[in-house]
């Protein structure tokens, strides 16, 4: 082994089988995997015990910021620092302060959405081991890949490799850093 | 092609169906003592139980066709229930006699009383003259009747279907009528809820009204819709169709509506007070006092705020039950919010000054009547056919999305 390895990679045929193969890698305790699949499988979130994502946290509370910031922006501008009267209508009037605070919960959870999902995936991301394996190519039109990586806790090289080629994968690859 | 007749509905409904006629009917002949000693205060809590049932009816027709525009699975679980929620039409135009006599007799709604010069009157001319209204609700019901009745003939030509190309030819023919039907729809709506509701209140006008119903209705539709699917999940034959993915579905629809409500009643509170008109603002000062202005509180905070922030959660809207009861919540600040637009409305009978806040024992008991009535003739209709279009060409794909992650 001259190059360090990034993990082990099996290509499968149909998504069954894929599936299959990532209930048998959890239930063997390996947690840094990933699989990767031409189209989105709804079932390898649970078969890969995938923890359902925080984004939605996240989005949550950059919305209630939003508010804030939009609330106390109006405050400022309309209170501290250059209050004028409009319509005859306190400085500080809720009703109009409302639709400015909305459109800024709104981007700001947009926000949070968009880069917060990015940067939960990880992207961008320029380079990738995965891509050393040349057939992974395969993998945005008609095959499967499972994946377990080498920082995975339970991971050796021999009883890794030797797992993997017991899934019925069609082969095993090595991937290198 | 899947049997049709595999898929009946469960004979539990039959009993349903009496305990909700005994209930109604007695709280019919309670409605019909208070009638005898104060005639406007019943004619007044009948149009609120008239409009939030009668609501539920209207707004199925809504959901109906809109399910047709987007198809998508929760359309085809949800299809036979609001179908049969449109087909209380008839009901509902009985339930809507009372109201018309009431303004044909002049015993409800101030302008049938207001003198011919006062301003609201003089430019509206026939508009707000007894027979004119009552003829213009009778073409309402007209034009909501061949939707419904056009709507329920195909949907049951689906189930008699010999071929899957028959099939997909009246599901076609469905969705495009369900198009331009649905700008004259929202127009119908618009129409009726003036008439029905704004002209309580002859002095005030608001352009989005109609649409505040359209969206009202349809998040009562929804509701109501949840709870009659989450009754039938667990039994025979729809615990093989239902899944926690069309509850999911559904449970984002209501989302959507709680928004789009809030979202129609402030930009026509927002208006309103940025114009600063007294002919206007008259309307909320009344709801903002006494009273009446703890059931605005209330509104925001339980017609939009709670439920809001809780249909937000994945979990919840995916449990069945959980979201049915959340359901019936927004079902009952409907009803609240009904209360709160035909409530202050001035009184023809000078015994109650125009925004005194009171809550009759009729308000309870009509909408119960009304209710009780509306659920029987609507249990009977759901049962009278089978409770999914199992002949629809996406039945199958329906079921599996229920099924899915």
């Amino acid at each position: 082994m001259g190059n360090k390895l990034h993990g082990i990679m099996a290509e499968f045929d149909t998504a069954t089988e894929l599936v299959d193969a990532a209930r048998a890698v959890r239930d063997a305790g390996y947690t840094k995997t990933d699989a990767f699949s031409p189209f989105p499988l709804h079932e390898i979130d649970e078969a890969l015990g995938i923890k359902r994502s925080i984004l939605p946290y996240l989005i949550f509370a950059g919305g209630i910021t939003g508010l804030c910031a939009g609330i106390g922006l109006q405050f400022y501008v309309h209170m501290i620092s250059w209050p004028i009267i409009v319509g005859g209508r306190p400085h500080f009037s809720l009703p109009a302060f409302v639709p400015p605070a909305f459109e800024l919960t709104i981007l700001f959870s947009a926000f949070v959405a968009v880069f917060g999902m990015l940067f939960l995936n990880g992207l961008p991301s320029p380079y990738h081991p995965v891509f050393n394996v040349p057939r992974f190519a395969l993998a945005t039109r008609e095959k499967f890949f499972l994946l377990i990586e080498a920082k995975d806790p339970n991971y050796d090289y021999d009883v890794t490799r030797e797992f993997m080629e017991s899934l019925d994968a069609q082969e095993v690859f090595d991937v290198e850093e | 092609m899947a049997n049709p007749d595999n898929y009946k509905a469960p004979a539990e409904l039959n009993g349903l169906r009496t305990i909700c006629l005994g209930l109604g009917g007695v709280a019919l002949l309670a409605v019909a003592v208070g009638a005898y000693f104060n005639t406007e205060q019943a004619i007044r809590s009948w149009l609120l139980g008239f409009i939030f049932w009668g609501g539920i009816c209207l707004g199925s027709v809504g959901v109906l066709m809109l399910q047709y525009l987007t198809g998508g699975a929760w359309g085809v679980v949800l299809r036979r229930v609001v179908e049969a929620g449109s087909r209380t039409l008839p009901l509902v135009i009985i339930l809507f006699v009372p109201i018309a006599l009431g303004v044909y007799f002049g015993k409800a709604y101030e302008w049938t009383h207001l003198p011919a010069d006062d301003y609201s009157m003089v430019h509206r001319g026939a508009f707000m003259t007894s027979w004119f209204w009552i003829l213009r609700s009778a073409i309402y019901f007209a034009l909501f009747g061949g939707i419904v009745y056009l709507l329920n003939k195909w949907g049951q030509a689906q189930d008699k279907a010999g071929s899957v190309e028959d099939s997909r030819l009246l599901l076609e023919r469905a969705s495009r009528f369900s198009g331009p039907t649905m700008v004259i729809y929202c127009l119908i709506v618009t129409f009726a809820v003036v008439d029905w509701i704004m002209t309580l209140d002859p002095h005030w006008f608001s352009t989005i009204w109609g649409l505040l119903f359209v969206a009202g209705w349809a998040l009562s539709t929804l509701s109501f819709s949840v709870v009659v699917l989450t009754y039938l999940m667990d039994k025979d034959p729809m615990n093989g169709v239902l899944g926690k993915k069309h509850f999911h579905d559904i449970g984002k629809l209501m989302l959507a509506l709680t928004m789009v409500w809030a979202y129609f009643n402030f930009s026509q509170f927002l208006i309103i007070w940025s114009g600063n008109i007294p002919e206007e603002t008259g309307w909320f000062l009344t709801r903002m006092k006494g009273g009446w202005a703890y059931i605005g509180v209330a509104l925001i905070l339980f017609h939009f705020a709670f439920p809001f922030l809780l249909l937000l959660k994945r979990d919840l809207k995916r449990q069945a039950r959980l979201l049915s009861m959340l359901a019936l919540f927004i079902l009952f600040m409907r009803l609240v919010d009904m209360f709160y637009q035909i409530g202050p409305t001035p009184r023809v009978s000078g015994e109650l000054e125009a925004g005194a806040f009171y809550i009759s024992w009729m308000d309870v008991v009509a909408p119960i009547a009304v209710g009780g009535i509306w659920l029987w003739y609507f249990l009977g209709q759901l049962a009278n056919r089978p409770v999914v279009p199992a002949n629809d060409p996406y039945f199958e794909e329906a079921i599996a999305h229920g099924k899915g992650h």
